[in-house]
């Protein structure tokens, strides 16, 4: 008897609380509604948005949850209302998967067709899946060309690649770089490839890798490879630099902090412009904001567009901005001193401008991997650029075409 | 009275305050050391435990050139107490409390300090200026090596006159001499100066190991050849059935050195007993184990560098690293 007590009460308790993930109350009409949002993000990060939404308590309690492997989790309970949260605060390279599957509320239909006006257009590019806008960008970050204020003087900045690759030739020498990166890493050599006017998978989803643009990249780009350590992994080129081996390298915004406590001078320039094709080194850019769940958002609807609304608060923007070392979505922001005082968000601003939103299509992917190869093919195995990128387009269409 | 007393020491401090204003979170200690206390240092600590150096004897005091017989240093702001040393740490004062100010010491033969807070010395305290050393391993014809430094394209010298300044003779065979960091070309020279090498131009401020050949020839590098080296050492591996020709990619982290010329590395050697192994240097602290012409690999393990490796490969995800062979 105390069994079948045991288990009707918790199949009771099963029904009212939702399995899991979203312990809000669903379709309320009145009381305090819970919003739940999901994120990976550091407590500084939370701590912030935590402050800004206090001022809707007690009608609408926000609850941030921390998730870890949360795409993973989003692809599985993404659709089900009792276990999906209200919202996710993550980067925007998802957008895509998660609105083919079909999980996701335009912000459009919450805020508005004007719901983004005002924002840094790097980020409502980000924020943009076939022409719909899925995320309320809060800031974004871009790759910087850093150096070490030791070893070049501010006005001796190379302002171009050659005038890179001239420098490198100078000083990449008794075990000192003159410049290194992760030249065979897709996220940082997209950069020198958009500076080619090429890209590694176009808008439509169709791999770029065997392009003109492309291979001329790779081309030029190998002879900066020439002057750069073999090995060129994440911790190797980060070490280089604050070990002052390296005088200059590109890295995003979170390796400020390593490079300032490692005593390192560190100046921030804007990225070298590409000689032959006047275009800017173009790294990729990361836009963190929050995605909406379709499931959740017809009853919980004015909850939801509250908690956005003040998210979307130039001043929370800005709080956002200070604890991340990012830079704000929110154009106001710019006229503030407090930010145009910053260096580093100045930076990323000015990047901004040139900077690619990381594709958010669901076949990116499968283009980190094949594209990583062929860089590893050119630049390591000494590889022919044709063939190589003729092998690396071959793979990607079949991956592609098999994930279809 | 005493208001004309502060003031002429007032003014007898004008000339020093702006060098030392400038460098306001640091303070200036001379020293004067008798004549065979040779190539003085100062260690400096504070009451908190914190200590200006590394390891003893602490940083090498500069000569000035306008006090004849007075030798000075920079330190932290901060720094409580001292001890002036020489001769390689063979030699030094007791501590001398110094209570975060700037002070003038004089050593007796007993070895005994008399400190001064007010200055000892004439002139303006030279500016703060970075340095970094200048380490030379010569032939054993080159006596009393010394280093002439410069800045290009000013042409302001560091050490003048002609040879610059005599480089200090080290236990382990290398002289050294510290540089100003505005210097970006050096010449090692011995004999008097009747020796050298040729302009070493273009330098990074960084420290530099020269080792000079009879006929003046040399080899430089930022990286300390002094430092213990590894012995060879063998990676052993085993592999899935499926990874055909399985091949070690090495690497030292954090300099990017690689083993091998090129990627997928070299290939390991069957053995009887199932386990894979190649010989490499010791200095790798990092592998991965690929096959199938660099297909499929490992992720980038870590590894303690000198240690003979044992790597099971389970997967392209999962990989076991140990140093002692594992009980089959």
């Amino acid at each position: 008897m105390r069994k079948i007590l045991c288990i009707l009460m918790v199949g009771i308790l099963f029904l009212l609380t939702g399995c899991s993930g979203n312990t809000g109350n669903q379709g309320k009409k009145n009381g305090p509604v819970t919003i739940t949002i999901w994120h990976d993000k550091e407590d500084a990060v939370i701590a912030v948005l935590q402050d800004a939404v206090k001022a809707l308590e007690p009608d609408i309690m926000v609850a941030f949850e921390k998730k870890t492997g949360m795409t993973e989790s989003l692809k599985l309970v993404g659709n089900d209302k009792n276990a999906a949260p209200d919202m996710y605060f993550f980067a925007h390279d998802k957008i895509g998967v998660y609105a083919e599957m079909g999980i996701l509320t335009p912000i459009t239909e919450l805020l508005g067709e004007n719901a983004l006006a005002g924002y840094v257009p790097l980020t409502v590019k980000g924020a943009t899946y076939k022409g719909r806008l899925y995320q309320v960008p809060l800031y974004f970050e871009t790759l910087l060309f850093m150096y070490n204020k030791k070893y070049i003087a501010e006005k001796d900045v190379p302002a171009t690649t050659e005038q890179l690759y001239a420098y490198m030739q100078r000083k990449t020498k008794y075990g000192h770089y003159g410049f290194v990166e992760q030249h065979s890493t897709p996220y940082y050599a997209a950069g020198w490839i958009h500076g080619f006017g090429g890209s590694l998978i176009n808008d439509e989803g169709a791999p770029c890798l065997d392009s003109a643009e492309a291979k001329a990249a790779l081309a030029y780009h190998k002879k900066f490879v020439d002057y750069m350590p073999g090995e060129t992994e994440y911790a190797t080129v980060n070490t280089l630099f604050t070990e002052g081996m390296a005088h200059a390298t590109i890295a995003g915004p979170w390796f400020v902090p390593t490079v300032r406590a490692a005593g390192i001078n560190v100046g921030i320039a804007p990225m070298p412009i590409v000689d032959e094709t006047g275009l800017p080194l173009a790294p990729y850019s990361g836009i963190q904001g929050l995605h909406v769940l379709k499931v959740q958002a017809a009853q919980k609807r004015d909850a939801i567009v509250k908690v956005l609304e003040t998210l979307m608060q130039p001043e929370v923007s800005v709080k956002l901005a200070k604890v991340s070392g990012c830079a704000p979505a929110v154009e106001s922001c710019y006229t503030l001193e407090e930010v145009t005082a910053d260096p580093l968000i100045m930076a990323m601003k000015q990047t901004a401008e040139t900077a690619i939103p990381m594709p958010n299509i669901p076949e990116m992917d499968v283009m980190w991997t094949v594209a990583g190869n062929l860089l590893v093919n050119v630049n390591m195995s000494g590889q022919d650029i044709e063939p190589a990128s003729a092998e690396a387009q071959k793979k990607a269409l079949e991956l592609i075409e098999a994930m279809k | 009275m005493k208001k004309l007393v502060a003031l002429l020491i007032c003014l007898m401090m004008l000339p020093i305050l702006p060098a030392m204003a400038e460098e306001a979170e640091m303070l200036v200690v001379y020293a004067k050391v008798p004549a065979d206390w040779t190539w003085p240092c100062v260690w400096a600590w504070s009451s908190d435990g914190t200590n200006a150096f590394a390891a003893w004897p602490g940083d090498q005091m500069e000569p000035d050139p306008a006090n004849e017989g007075w030798y000075y240093i920079y330190l932290p702001a901060g720094m409580e107490s001292v001890i002036i040393n020489a001769n390689d740490g063979g030699i030094q004062t007791d501590e001398v409390k110094i209570d975060k100010q700037s002070a003038w010491i004089t050593v007796a033969e007993d070895k005994t300090a008399a400190v001064s807070f007010e200055a000892q010395t004439t002139g303006e305290v030279p500016a703060y200026t970075e340095r970094y050393t200048v380490y030379a391993q010569v032939d054993a014809s080159w006596e009393n090596p010394g280093v002439w430094a410069w800045q290009h394209p000013s042409g302001k010298n560091a050490f003048a006159p002609w040879p610059g300044r005599t480089m200090k003779a080290n236990a382990n065979g290398w002289y050294s001499a510290k540089v100003p960091a505005w210097c970006n070309c050096v010449i090692i020279n011995a004999n008097g100066g009747a020796v050298q090498t040729a302009d070493l131009k273009d330098l990074d401020p960084a420290d530099l190991w020269i080792t000079v050949a009879a006929d003046g020839a040399v080899e430089v590098t930022y990286d300390d050849p002094t430092a213990p080296k590894a012995a060879d050492i063998t990676v052993y591996a085993k592999v899935p059935a499926d990874w055909a020709n399985p091949c070690l990619w090495a690497w030292e982290h954090p300099s990017g050195t690689n083993a091998f010329a090129g990627w997928p590395g070299e290939a390991l050697t069957a053995g009887e007993d199932g386990w894979y192994a190649i010989t490499v240097p010791g200095w790798i602290n990092s592998v991965i184990i690929n096959a199938n012409e660099g297909s499929v690999q490992t992720t980038d393990l870590r590894v303690d560098a000198g240690k003979n490796l044992y790597v099971n490969v389970v997967s392209a995800e999962e990989a076991t690293v140990a140093y002692e062979k594992p009980a089959e």
